[in-house]
């Protein structure tokens, strides 16, 4: 039974050690960490980390951030992570305090809709009470500066991502089209509707905490809550 | 370090802080520019009209008061070889005695001594102050340079200055040919594995200008670039005029080994 899930994006400088002196994004490193301690907080008997990456695959639940990828002089780790997206989901949750079992899992970015909608629903149909932390970014595609340079179809694309979670309408999550968020550059999209697979029913409580895109890629952080009863 | 000459003629556009108010607004732009330390001196390198004992003391301690005045916490170094004024600097409120003429002065080390102060053991060539080399020849002159440095440095510890103060320095062009200076920056590293700290001088030198054949204002890339080879062997201070430019190339320098964090780091990583 799932109870509640968060939405966080994955960029690497969600590692503060990666950002170099300056806190770069603070307040988006704020939202993130208290949208872990909201998950934390709804009392779930396990986590679910969902995020994107080559392949789908759980992953050992005890692997942590390899930061070394990214910044070979912030120390080797002893062997190679997990993929960015759950590393990442899992400091969360470490930053949390949350010490109780937890699941990571990759889901692969080729993967179509209904295969990630029905991992989804199979992750949600646990007997116990599960929170999910699904970890993805919007279209990098967001303004000339961006990584992925500008697409004008993308504040759109991310605007309709922000809307579906606002509203507590997951099933517009399930219509993301893979093919135009590949485009983009949109790596949450496969996450997104695991989530949407977990939390089919309507009536749900939601929270938008942050959402914007302030190096060109899109990222939201979300609470949403399942329905009392359900 | 940065260098603040009271003199009218040292060879680096000489006399822009001959004027103590000046040079007082000399100190407080490169403390804003990242100096750690500045390195007062009285008496140009290069021959010329004789200084006497008591007009570097003019030149040098009041300024020294007034810095120290101004900057309480900034580290005064103060550039010479004779022990009078090493005295009187430090009574003033000097932190270290830069002898750059290689212990010409053998009751130097006892000033420092005396005053709790830091001490520079440089390598001259054996040269008197204030006189060029002339024909200088060495069998291995990095041999050289370290016998000279650790035997001044032996010394200033025997004489009871605390040896977490005491810095050596090759001296380039000092006693040198700019091959001469070329090797001991080639092999700074042989210093650097004595586990003395290493402090360079190199800023706009006639070694540089030789290099390039450059002139003394064309010699700013030349300087940065040997102070960025200096740190990247292991030297810890840096003797120049330019405070900003070196700055910013020992940050860059200091990130690329791994010894400081970069300010902000975004590319790529959103």
């Amino acid at each position: 039974m799932i109870v509640s899930a968060a939405v966080c994006p994955s960029p690497p400088l969600l590692a503060r050690e990666l950002s170099g002196r300056e806190p770069v994004l603070p307040e988006l490193r704020d939202a993130c960490a208290e949208a872990a301690g909201w998950l934390v907080g709804s009392q779930p008997q396990t986590i679910i980390v969902v995020g994107p990456a080559a392949t789908t695959a759980q992953w050992d639940p005890g692997s942590q951030l390899d930061l070394s990828a990214f910044a070979p002089a912030l120390g080797a780790a002893g062997k190679p992570g997990p993929p960015m997206p759950l590393g990442l989901g899992a400091l969360l949750l470490d930053q949390a305090g949350y010490s109780g079992p937890r699941i990571l899992h990759a889901v692969g970015d080729d993967e179509p809709a209904d295969r990630c909608l029905r991992l989804g629903a199979e992750l949600a149909r646990s007997p116990a009470r599960v929170a999910m932390l699904v970890m993805g970014d919007g279209s990098a595609r967001r303004s000339p500066a961006a990584p992925g340079h500008f697409d004008e179809r993308a504040a759109a694309f991310d605007a309709g991502v922000e809307r579906a979670v606002r509203d507590g309408d997951l099933g517009a999550l399930a219509a993301v089209d893979p093919a135009l968020a590949r485009e983009l550059m949109a790596t949450g999209r496969p996450g997104w509707q695991v989530l949407a697979g977990a939390m089919p029913a309507p009536g749900l409580t939601t929270d938008v905490r942050y959402a914007d895109a302030p190096y060109g890629v899109g990222y939201l952080v979300a609470l949403i809550q399942q329905p009392r009863g359900d | 370090m940065a260098i603040i000459n009271r003199t009218p003629d040292s060879f680096y556009r000489p006399g822009i802080t001959w004027d103590e108010g000046a040079a007082l607004e000399r100190v407080h732009e490169v403390v804003a520019e990242g100096a750690d330390i500045v390195d007062i001196g009285g008496v140009p390198a290069k021959p010329g009209a004789d200084v006497t004992v008591s007009e570097e003391i003019r030149r040098t301690v009041p300024f020294v008061e007034a810095v120290r005045s101004a900057h309480p916490d900034l580290v005064i170094s103060v550039d010479t070889w004779r022990h009078e004024v090493g005295q009187a600097v430090c009574a003033a409120g000097a932190d270290l005695l830069n002898d750059s003429w290689g212990g010409w002065d053998p009751l130097l080390p006892g000033v420092a001594a005396e005053y709790g102060a830091g001490l520079v053991c440089s390598h001259a060539g054996g040269l008197a102050p204030r006189t060029r080399p002339f024909r200088v020849s060495y069998a291995d002159v990095t041999a050289d340079v370290l016998d000279t440095t650790l035997g001044l440095a032996g010394r200033a510890a025997d004489a009871g200055v605390d040896p977490a103060r005491i810095i050596i320095d090759p001296a380039h062009d000092f006693g040198k040919n700019t091959w001469h200076s070329l090797e001991i920056t080639r092999r700074l590293g042989d210093m650097v594995a004595t586990g003395w700290p290493v402090l360079v001088s190199l800023s706009n030198k006639d070694f540089i200008g030789e290099t390039l054949g450059a002139g003394v204002e064309d010699r700013l890339p030349g300087s940065l670039a040997v102070a960025a080879v200096s740190a990247w062997l292991g030297a810890r201070i840096f003797r120049v005029h330019h405070v900003r430019e070196t700055r910013q190339a020992l940050d860059m320098i200091a990130a690329v080994r791994g010894d400081v964090r970069p300010v902000r780091t975004v590319r790529g990583l959103a």
